[in-house]
């Protein structure tokens, strides 16, 4: 996007600008329109600022302006320019819906965020996406008419024979309902399912750490851990979308019970659930961000337990590579951003156990587009799925 | 009590700091027994919500918080000392602060007014407009909230916006513990989840947040901890981490009130 062109010296009157833009073009995508008055408001610049900002990106085609009036006065109203036809990609995780709208461009024009509870159903869920959708499409002056695709993400294997969950057991409330189909009876408009890892690593491969790797895998660590295969920039997902599923390799024969029915997965050790259980009596640690700002200011414990589910994920990856040979693998998920407190005894622990090459083991690095990703990852995919007869489905802003 | 930027999230320091413990509270109106031996603790950087059936005690109990009417018995802690909370000031000196179901704004004033309404920032006799505005940005772009202007009467703000704006008001205060009534009823889709996420970020911001609610979808999307009350005692007490909803709506109804003893999850059962 032109906002973020170029590389300008810190503290400059350039980078000032620069930010300055970013600033404008971020509210617009919270709120979907506003005027200028208002966005003088939300980014703290001032209204002259604003006025000759919004003037120049108008000019070079990324914001949209049109008369309007607020109170009886008449007010600039701004938007993002969009292409025409827009997708929407919809993850869920296990705690949390994440939505967004682009263009075919993949310029986001508005994004939302929902809590979710822990165990989730899909009609209650599907129904209040659906909802939500329409709102947000109303916010930024459209409809269900210009929605072209949606991408959906969900955090289980996805059966592409059928569109249902691959393995019962680890997200019971949705199990045997063909989810896109599901989804696409209420709004009428082409859904695309997948497993979050694999759109997570779709978006790296594309946009972020994994870009021109030939061969890589996305571990995405949450609450719960799966990885998406890479070949040449394209999913491998089996035959029954299992494939990378490494949340379930065994890492302890007589460990705990496991979701999925078998014993010492590697999710009953290193996901989320399993690591805040070590903490049970404190009630200051009920999620994984209370443990990445305890791990971040210092706590030994805290820091123990991120380091012990390196150490487990390291071993599990280590098998991943011995049959996968990645050339890179990108840690992605919330633990993620615990950075090297994770990564360090996570190389360790594949160093230990992978077959070594000329160049050692495959470079392990953190995700670039944070938890973001697997969003990104569902655009992509209903981008990618836009219809190729349309003529819009080929357009792109670099 | 003017509005300071609160510990940032990322210095929080463990938050075992207790900052409200109730043990043993009573209160009678005339014949009627609202609330029995209720016990209640809230920690900083915590979601507490308070579940139970219509007069099962959730208001009473919100209220003796709140300054409203005193408990006959019982004794509360804040942050470890013995107090009494005798008058709604009373409570928001200390700390507490409630945000109504009605929420209680001033339909023809703007936000800024709103928020500062009472507590004017002054300089020299005069109101400073300035100041109040800028504080008033800075306090709903921390919160993330989708207020497109601060100068717009809050009869033309959506149901959420009008909630943000509540609970924004809370905050001017500087407090330890937000007690929210019912924030999500008569919302849609959307404002239902501007209002969920500023719960999150009330969290964040180290603050205890006691959560009244009817609805468990809710409850259980931003909540750690549920304690639930039945005909005015404790009914349970779950971790949201290993409960499901209809463990919750099982001891709301008192159908588990066998059950849970046995059962792997309550903390504490009546």
């Amino acid at each position: 996007m032109a906002v973020s062109s170029g590389n300008p010296t810190p503290g400059s009157q350039t980078s000032l600008r620069e930010a300055n833009r970013a600033r404008i073009v971020a509210s617009l995508k919270r709120h979907g329109h506003l005027t200028q008055v208002e966005l003088a408001g939300s980014t703290g610049l001032s209204p002259a600022t604003v006025s000759n900002i919004v003037k120049e990106l108008a000019a070079s085609g990324v914001l949209n302006t049109a008369v309007t009036s607020r109170s009886g006065r008449r007010a600039t109203e701004v938007t993002l320019a969009r292409q025409l036809g827009l997708v929407a990609g919809l993850h869920f995780s296990s705690r949390h819906l994440r939505v967004a709208i682009s263009d075919v461009g993949r310029t986001i024009v508005v994004e939302n965020h929902v809590p979710l509870a822990l165990d989730h159903r899909h009609d209650r869920e599907l129904d209040r996406a659906a909802l939500l959708l329409s709102d947000m499409l109303e916010s930024v002056n459209a409809s269900f008419d210009d929605l072209l695709a949606v991408g959906m993400a969900v955090p289980v294997p996805i059966d592409s024979r059928n569109g249902m969950v691959a393995t019962p057991g680890l997200l019971r409330g949705w199990e045997n309902v063909p989810i896109a189909e599901s989804l696409r009876t209420r709004i009428e408009v082409p859904v695309f399912v997948d497993n979050e890892a694999n759109l997570g690593g779709l978006a790296e491969v594309r946009f972020g750490a994994a870009r021109g790797a030939d061969v890589a895998a996305y571990i995405e660590v949450g609450h719960s851990i799966s990885a998406g295969l890479l070949i040449d920039g394209a999913l491998f997902r089996g035959v029954t979308g299992k494939a990378g599923q490494i949340g379930h390799v065994t890492i302890d024969e007589n460990g705990p019970i496991c979701r999925c029915g078998g014993r010492g997965c590697l999710d009953t050790l290193a996901s989320g659930p399993a690591l805040l259980e070590l903490f049970r009596d404190d009630p200051g640690m009920q999620r994984m961000s209370d443990l990445l700002v305890m791990a971040e200011a210092g706590d030994a414990s805290a820091r123990r337990v991120i380091a012990d589910a390196g150490r487990h994920i390291g071993t599990a990856a280590a098998s991943l590579c011995n049959l996968f040979d990645p050339q890179l693998l990108v840690l992605g998920g919330e633990l993620s951003q615990a950075g090297e407190t994770l990564l360090a005894p996570l190389r360790h622990a594949l160093e230990r156990s992978a077959l070594a090459g000329r160049d050692g083991v495959p470079e392990v690095v953190q995700g670039e587009l944070g938890d973001r990703a697997e969003l990104l990852g569902c655009l992509a995919l209903a981008i990618e799925n836009v219809g190729v007869g349309t003529d819009v489905g080929t357009t792109y802003r670099p | 009590m003017n509005y300071r930027s609160p510990i940032p999230a990322r210095t929080r320091t463990r938050t075992t700091d207790h900052v409200l413990e109730l043990r043993g509270i009573s209160k009678r109106f005339g014949a009627v027994r609202a609330l029995s031996e209720v016990d209640l603790d809230v920690y900083g950087g915590e979601v507490v919500a308070i579940v139970g059936d219509n007069g099962a005690g959730k208001s009473t109990l919100v209220k003796i918080l709140s300054g409203v009417h005193p408990q006959d018995s019982g004794t509360i802690k804040f942050e470890g000392t013995a107090v009494s909370i005798p008058t709604p000031t009373a409570a928001r000196d200390l700390g507490i602060e409630t945000v109504y179901q009605d929420l209680s704004l001033c339909d023809n004033l703007d936000v800024v007014s709103n928020l500062w309404l009472g507590r004017e920032l002054r300089t020299g006799g005069r109101l400073d407009e300035v100041e109040m505005e800028q504080r008033s940005w800075m306090l709903l772009r921390e919160l993330s909230a989708r207020i497109p202007s601060v100068r717009v009467p809050v009869a033309a703000l959506s149901g959420g916006q009008r909630q943000t704006v509540a609970i924004a008001r809370s905050l001017i205060g500087n407090p330890r513990v937000v007690i929210l009534d019912e924030p999500t009823a008569a919302l849609g889709v959307a404002q239902t989840a501007e209002v969920l996420n500023l719960i999150e970020r009330l969290r964040e911001r180290g603050l205890g947040v006691i959560l009244i609610s009817h609805n468990i979808a809710d409850v259980l999307a931003v909540a750690d901890r549920v304690v639930v009350l039945r005909l005015g005692r404790n009914g349970g007490e779950f971790r949201v981490a290993d409960t499901t909803s209809e463990m919750i709506i099982a001891a709301i109804t008192g159908a588990s009130d066998l059950a849970a003893r046995r059962g792997p999850t309550p903390l504490r059962s009546a």
